[in-house]
């Protein structure tokens, strides 16, 4: 009865219309799954033909770690697993009958094997060379020669100068001052191991693409490698060392013919490996860091962590970025062979979870809790089955509806174009006179071309003129003078027939204040009166703004108007140094009157 | 129909003919279930996946069917609808077994509910909640409450728990399937009339 009761519950948003879309198969608020969807894997692992879900779960992060496996609703069986972990996926690793996929679960710097839902193989990755520092302080520490305070400080300057420590250093680090010798009596005298840790893992095809061929493992570590692993004898097939730590893989190809691998590292990076090539720059660098990489089509789609979602082609150009209502919290491909639907899902903070095909939204759908892992796939015998887990812990599954069907239009806030745009214009037939124009300019375009540029040279050389003779005129109101930086703007206040100026002045250098200046005005005498021609400038501290004020009276009502000129000049010199051109307005007396 | 046949039907010889659609979510049990209502002598053994659809022929006591097994992939499930028209019976195979596409089944109903060949008619529906011998299983109480057969207004019907492996509960239900066929064919000529 808890299933149907269960179901009920999931009613809320049964009315929205995005959700309409789906139907809910199962909700379970109280499954305490903590995963994400690289940990979420769908396959047919008892070879039934019924596919199970296979979830990593995270517990609490320090323990509770489990790998569960859901027939259909219920939990069909648990396996402990022993560190937190990575990612989870199934693939075929021999061609024995009946075929049965195995799990494999990468947690730590292993990568366990299940076959049959049993523990069949354990893979570790490489050790790595350790400092020798660092070895040797470890050394000297079980020696007795030097105690913890002295180890702590030769490790953490080590750390300090960039070294990549060991695990078993790290974690002296961290802790605090009175457990630094239980800790060093435990550990000193294993012997001192580098080991990496696995950040990605995914699958690619060894050499045909049927989907029941064997793979190959392919993983990112933490300390700057892919590695490609032989599926059958568990041995590293390739290496391939890149600039930054991989974060997220994206895999196609066959490893015997061709392949490329897109890699979105933690920096923000993304390379694309090939099959025997070398890895220098990345295709393209992201604006934040990567929460989510699929390829679709050709393209690399990409959810940030600064809120966008983005597409770049193979080669790294933008194609196009969206900008979500929150943070993004996971993105998964969504691909509906039946209904020809390529797309993403991208689970978002906000309780929705938002489907795109290319840039534009076709689905959203709400959900209880913000989601935080999905998978979209064949779940029990039906086809396209959304799997989520969200931050809470609770299972959600959904089926999309066979008469489903994902618009353009039913999004929200379509933000393609218009539609308008895919109108036909009338375009007006060609005109005999058009047609003339466009043989002249073509026999003529020569001497088009020429007299083209004789004209953009006589308008270069003008304004270059106009330039020296503002420079020598000391005509424009910032001074090109290095010896005199200052600044200058006028204003008009009022209506006329009496104005007022106000001049501004600036010292624009650092510390060389300016002594023994002046203010004057040129103007049309017959047309103006100036109540101060002459303005003594005090002493101009660097950087503040002096305010300088005159009343001009306009003489003429004949509703004409001139400009008038303010110099800042020295006493010394008869030409000014700088130059404030007023354009007076007209005096609105007559107006008035 | 000629008039021998007419007549022979009148004299109980050769029995009245129908036709029916068998629908249902794939693996559930369709073509599992028409293999065993055969005369023992033309049952198969090795049942695949049907593809598109199949017509096959049984007899009740008193009916001739005909049968159109359809095929319950996603990707054939739009050819169903075609089939509405000239039916007289539809017998509906749940796999009792397959609680998380219980709302699946439940939406497929739906559609042929409501389905503008059948909505007007009084078509009898039979359920089968079939795979009843499986672990899992649902009882055809459950299974009724979720698919909410309880709403089906227009419509008689009619569920029962069944095994096609070794045939149980499938004689019940065809009986009141004929019985059913048979008053509504009379029903369809009294208004002919
Ligand atoms: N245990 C059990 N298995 C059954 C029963 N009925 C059918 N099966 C099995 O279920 C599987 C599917 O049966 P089918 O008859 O092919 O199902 P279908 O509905 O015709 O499927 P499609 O043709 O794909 O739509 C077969 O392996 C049958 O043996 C049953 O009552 N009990
Ligand atoms: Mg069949």
């Amino acid at each position: 009865m808890a299933e149907i009761t269960s179901r009920e519950e999931s009613k809320g948003y049964q009315d929205y219309e995005g959700n309409k879309k789906w139907l809910n198969a199962h909700y379970d608020p109280l499954a305490s799954l903590y995963t994400f969807s690289q940990c979420i894997a769908l396959s047919d692992i008892n070879a039934d033909g019924e596919n199970k879900l296979i979830i990593a779960d995270l517990g609490t992060g320090t323990y509770d770690m489990k790998l569960k496996v859901y027939r259909g609703t219920s939990l069909m069986s648990e396996n402990a697993i022993i560190d937190l972990p990575t990612g989870v996926v199934t693939f075929y690793m021999d061609l024995t009958e009946p075929r049965t996929p195995a799990i494999a679960v990468a947690s730590g710097s292993f990568i366990y094997i299940y076959k049959n839902l049993r523990p069949y193989f354990k893979f570790t990755l490489p050790s790595l060379p350790i400092d020798e520092k660092e070895e040797s302080a470890w050394i000297q520490a079980k020696d007795d020669l030097i105690d913890v305070s002295v180890l702590r400080e030769i490790l953490d300057g080590l750390r300090s100068k960039g070294v990549i420590l060991t695990v078993r250093s790290m974690k002296f680090l961290r802790l605090p001052p009175h457990e630094l010798s239980t800790f060093v009596t435990l550990h000193k005298n294993s012997p001192l191991k580098m080991q990496t840790v696995v950040t990605c893992l995914e699958t690619l095809k060894k050499s045909h693409s049927e989907d029941d061929a064997i793979s190959c493992l392919v993983l990112g570590t933490e300390h700057l490698a892919i590695y490609i692993l032989d599926p059958e004898a568990f041995t590293i097939l390739t290496k391939i060392d890149i600039p930054a730590v991989p974060v997220f893989l994206s895999v196609n190809g066959l490893y015997d013919v061709d392949y490329r691998i897109v890699v979105a590292c933690r920096n923000g990076a993304v390379y694309s490996l090939k099959r025997g090539s070398e890895v220098k720059k990345p295709v393209f660098q992201l604006s934040a860091q990567p929460v989510g990489l699929q390829r679709i089509g050709k393209n690399i789609v990409v959810a940030c962590m600064d809120q966008t979602l983005q597409c770049y082609s193979t080669k790294g150009n933008k194609l196009w970025l969206i900008r979500m209502p929150a943070d993004i919290l996971t993105m998964e491909a969504m691909e509906d062979k039946q209904k020809g639907f390529k797309g993403v899902l991208v689970g978002i903070e906000n309780h929705e979870v938002h489907v795109y095909r290319d840039k534009y939204l076709v689905n959203v759908i709400k959900t209880e809790d913000a989601v935080t892992g999905i998978k979209f796939g064949k779940f029990g015998r039906e086809d396209s089955t959304l799997v989520m887990t969200t931050k809470g812990g609770s299972l959600l599954i959904k089926m999309l509806k066979r008469t489903a069907k994902f618009e353009e239009k039913d999004a929200t806030t379509s933000s393609g174009p218009p539609a308008s745009q895919q109108q036909k214009l009338n375009v007006p037939k060609k005109t005999k006179l058009f047609v003339d124009q466009t043989l002249r300019e073509r026999n003529n375009c020569v001497v088009m071309h020429q007299q083209f540029q004789h004209d953009l040279y006589r308008i270069r050389l003008e304004a270059a003129r106009n330039y020296a003779e503002s420079l020598n005129k000391s005509l424009n109101p910032i001074s090109t003078n290095p010896q005199e930086p200052l600044k200058l703007s006028v204003h008009v206040n009022g209506i006329g027939p009496m104005f007022k100026l106000i001049v501004q002045l600036q010292n624009t250098s650092l510390n060389s204040p300016s002594v023994g200046l002046f203010l004057t005005f040129h103007f049309d005498s017959s047309l103006y009166s100036v109540e101060k021609t002459l303005i003594p400038v005090p002493f101009l501290v660097p950087g503040l703004n002096y305010t300088f004020e005159s009343y001009v009276e306009c003489k003429s009502d004949k509703g004409i108007s001139d400009t008038i000129k303010a110099y800042l000049c020295r006493r010394s010199s008869s030409t000014p140094i700088i130059t404030g051109i007023i354009n007076m307005p007209v005096s609105e007396s007559i107006i008035v009157s | 129909m000629g008039i021998f046949s007419k007549l022979a039907e009148w004299l109980g010889v050769k029995r009245k003919e129908c036709n029916i659609v068998v629908v249902g979510l794939d693996n559930s049990g369709k073509t599992t279930i028409l293999n065993k209502l055969k005369p023992d002598d033309s049952q198969t053994s090795d049942i695949v996946p049907t593809i598109g659809f199949n017509v096959e022929n049984f007899s009740s006591k008193s009916l001739q069917f005909n049968a159109f097994d359809m095929s319950g992939q996603g990707r054939y499930r739009n050819l169903w609808e075609h089939y509405y028209k000239d039916c007289q019976g539809v017998i509906f195979v749940i796999d009792s077994a397959d609680k998380l596409r219980m709302p699946v089944a439940k939406d497929e109903l739906d559609q042929l509910i409501q389905h503008p060949d059948l909505v007007s008619k009084r078509v009898p529906v039979l359920f089968f909640a079939n795979k009843m011998d499986h672990r899992d299983a649902l009882s055809s109480v459950k299974c009724s409450t979720l698919l909410k057969l309880d709403e089906i207004s227009n419509k008689p019907w009619h569920i029962c728990a069944s095994n096609a492996i070794t045939g149980e509960g499938l004689d019940e239900g065809v009986n009141w399937l004929s019985d059913q066929i048979k008053s509504y064919l009379r029903d369809l000529e009294r208004r002919r009339r």
